[in-house]
């Protein structure tokens, strides 16, 4: 067996900014941000449950080509529906804002229910409700036929939803104790779902995490998706450049001074050529 | 200057932890955004008509009597829980979401199947999933909120059917509650409360009827043994599968007759704390 080797090397520094994206400093950010994350799925799997009943599956999901992957699934599906559109767009806009994506999962809401009678999933003194609409044979649902034209594939037990509540709501206590921000997203979770993460799952929550300045999950303007942050820096990069080129000089030769109000003009565009 | 002794004020205190933990469910992060949330603190001789509820389920419902057993004693005992009503609107939704979780294509046929069948199961129903997550987030930062104050609790559907039954909270559709303290560790997980009153051989038979598996014999004959003795090959016990009359016929009695008579006789009085005007 291998013996632990323990390292007394204990010196360096780390250099931590979020500015500019993606640079060393700010990837240390970052995983300071999934340390958190990973602290947020441990609460989510301590989580109170119907019976005590392991239940919850948990994705951590982070880097920018991963970020940009989900973001771009979440404008696809806000465009599927009038009542998402608007929200879900702003929602992808906070996706590529973020840090660290978390999805929890349900493994159990559509399959294996907790067969107690609530009636909380259809109203009924039985879950007959959820039965009735499934493919089962002896109580046993087949989930095998995986296609829907629902973007979920109800109905689900709706105490296995509540417990999957349960486990977003600690996930974010805890990041409410470590100060991380975080919200939880309807929009990023049927993302992640079509998507494949947290596989076994009937119903899916996505919860952005991130530590910046500003939290990037309120105060949004209105048309986020076309006026935020990324797009505002891409637009000083278009302008900014053309303001240069309108007017010019060679600043070897001569600078542009303001005129003094009572002195001569010393320093006034010339009209005589180059200096001699 | 003060000297604080005994416990009597750490359950007072109970009441104005209970209100910050109120504060919590309300400041809990929603999904919808659109969930309305309601939460009532009730304790001492208020919870009385609740136990009451509870006592008869408790007779066929083993989950519901550890939990009756439990507030009962302590409330006996004068060490009453304090315990906070979690309710929340979600038999329909105003989102128009259309995602299909609750087994309709449309928010717009769930609301139309919602408002025939409302209110129809043990704990309310039929229910919106994405303002079930929301309900379910606010009762977890109550759990959680608790936990930091390091107070006992545990959140329970036997509270929250005895709150429907008896009409607590009359706009909330679904409804859970945390029962909290008395101050002391472990009174809702391992129970002193409960202590004797199983014995080892109720314990072993309740063994038998929930894991059956454990006490499975070699399958191979199709017929397998049940491993219930030290000599369980002979003579042998098997496992019948049968419809039962006679539970289900306690299950009837406890839900149509024995609630029903406890819930009359305390609906007006919770009813008129409702009233409006």
């Amino acid at each position: 067996m291998k013996k632990y080797v323990e390292d007394l090397n204990f010196q360096g520094e780390e250099y931590v900014s979020e500015w500019t994206p993606w640079s060393p400093q700010d990837i240390r950010r970052k995983k300071c941000v999934l340390e958190a994350a990973r602290l947020m799925v441990d609460s989510a799997m301590t989580a109170p449950c119907a019976g005590g009943v392991p239940s919850i599956e948990a994705h951590i999901v982070y880097g920018q080509e991963e970020l940009e992957a989900i973001a771009r699934k979440v404008e696809e599906i806000a465009h599927t529906q009038e009542s998402w559109k608007e929200p879900f767009l702003y929602e992808a806009v906070m996706v590529r804002d973020s840090d660290v994506i978390i999805f929890l999962g349900n493994t159990r809401c559509h399959e294996t229910p907790l067969d107690a009678g609530c009636g909380m999933c259809g109203g009924t003194l039985d879950c007959g409700y959820f039965y009735e609409k499934k493919t089962t044979k002896y109580g046993l649902v087949d989930i095998t036929d995986r296609s829907s034209k629902r973007m979920i594939n109800g109905p689900l037990c709706t105490v296995r939803v509540g417990d999957l509540g349960y486990a977003v709501g600690s996930a974010l206590w805890t990041a409410a104790t470590l100060m991380v921000d975080a919200r939880p997203f309807a929009s990023l979770g049927m993302a992640g779902q079509k998507m494949g993460y947290c596989p076994k799952s009937g119903m899916v929550v996505g919860v952005p995490v991130a530590a910046k300045a500003k939290n990037p999950y309120v105060d949004v303007n209105v048309d986020y998706h076309l006026i935020n942050m990324d797009k505002a820096l891409d637009n000083t990069r278009k302008i900014y450049q053309t303001a240069r080129i309108i007017r010019g000089f060679d600043y070897r030769k001569w600078i542009p001074k303001p005129q003094k109000p009572d002195g001569p003009k010393t320093d006034g565009p010339k009209t005589d050529g180059e200096d001699k | 200057m003060g000297h604080l002794m005994g416990k009597e004020y750490c359950l007072d205190h109970l009441i104005e932890v209970a209100k910050s933990i109120v504060l919590a469910i309300h400041k809990a992060p929603q999904i919808t955004g659109k969930t309305k949330i309601e939460a009532e603190i009730i304790w001492g001789e208020d919870l009385e008509p609740i136990i009451e509820v509870m006592g008869p389920v408790a007779n066929v419902m083993r989950y519901v009597k550890w939990d009756y057993e439990t507030i009962k004693c302590c409330h006996e005992k004068g060490e009453s829980p304090v315990i906070i009503a979690i309710g929340a609107k979600i038999s329909s939704s105003n989102l128009n979401w259309n995602c299909g979780a609750c087994g309709f294509d449309t928010c717009r046929e769930f609301n139309a199947y919602a408002k025939e069948n409302r209110g129809g199961g043990h704990l309310g129903g039929p229910s919106c999933n994405w303002k079930t997550l929301d309900w379910a987030m606010a009762c977890d930062w109550a759990c959680a909120s608790a936990g930091q104050h390091r107070v006992d609790n545990r959140i329970m559907g036997s509270l929250g059917f005895a709150l429907n039954a008896l009409g607590f909270m009359p706009d909330m559709d679904a409804k859970l509650s945390l029962a909290l303290g008395p101050p002391r560790d472990m009174v809702y997980f391992s129970r002193e409360e409960m202590h004797k009153s199983m014995s080892y051989e109720m314990d072993k038979q309740d063994m038998v009827n929930c894991v059956p598996t454990m006490f499975t014999a070699f399958p191979g004959g199709g017929t397998p043994m049940y491993k219930t003795k030290d000599d369980w090959w002979a003579p042998p016990e098997f496992m019948g599968i049968g419809y039962s009359e006679a539970v289900m016929e306690v299950y009837q009695k406890v839900l149509f007759e024995q609630v029903p008579e406890i819930v009359v006789k305390h609906a007006d009085k919770i009813a008129e704390r409702y009233r409006k005007g």
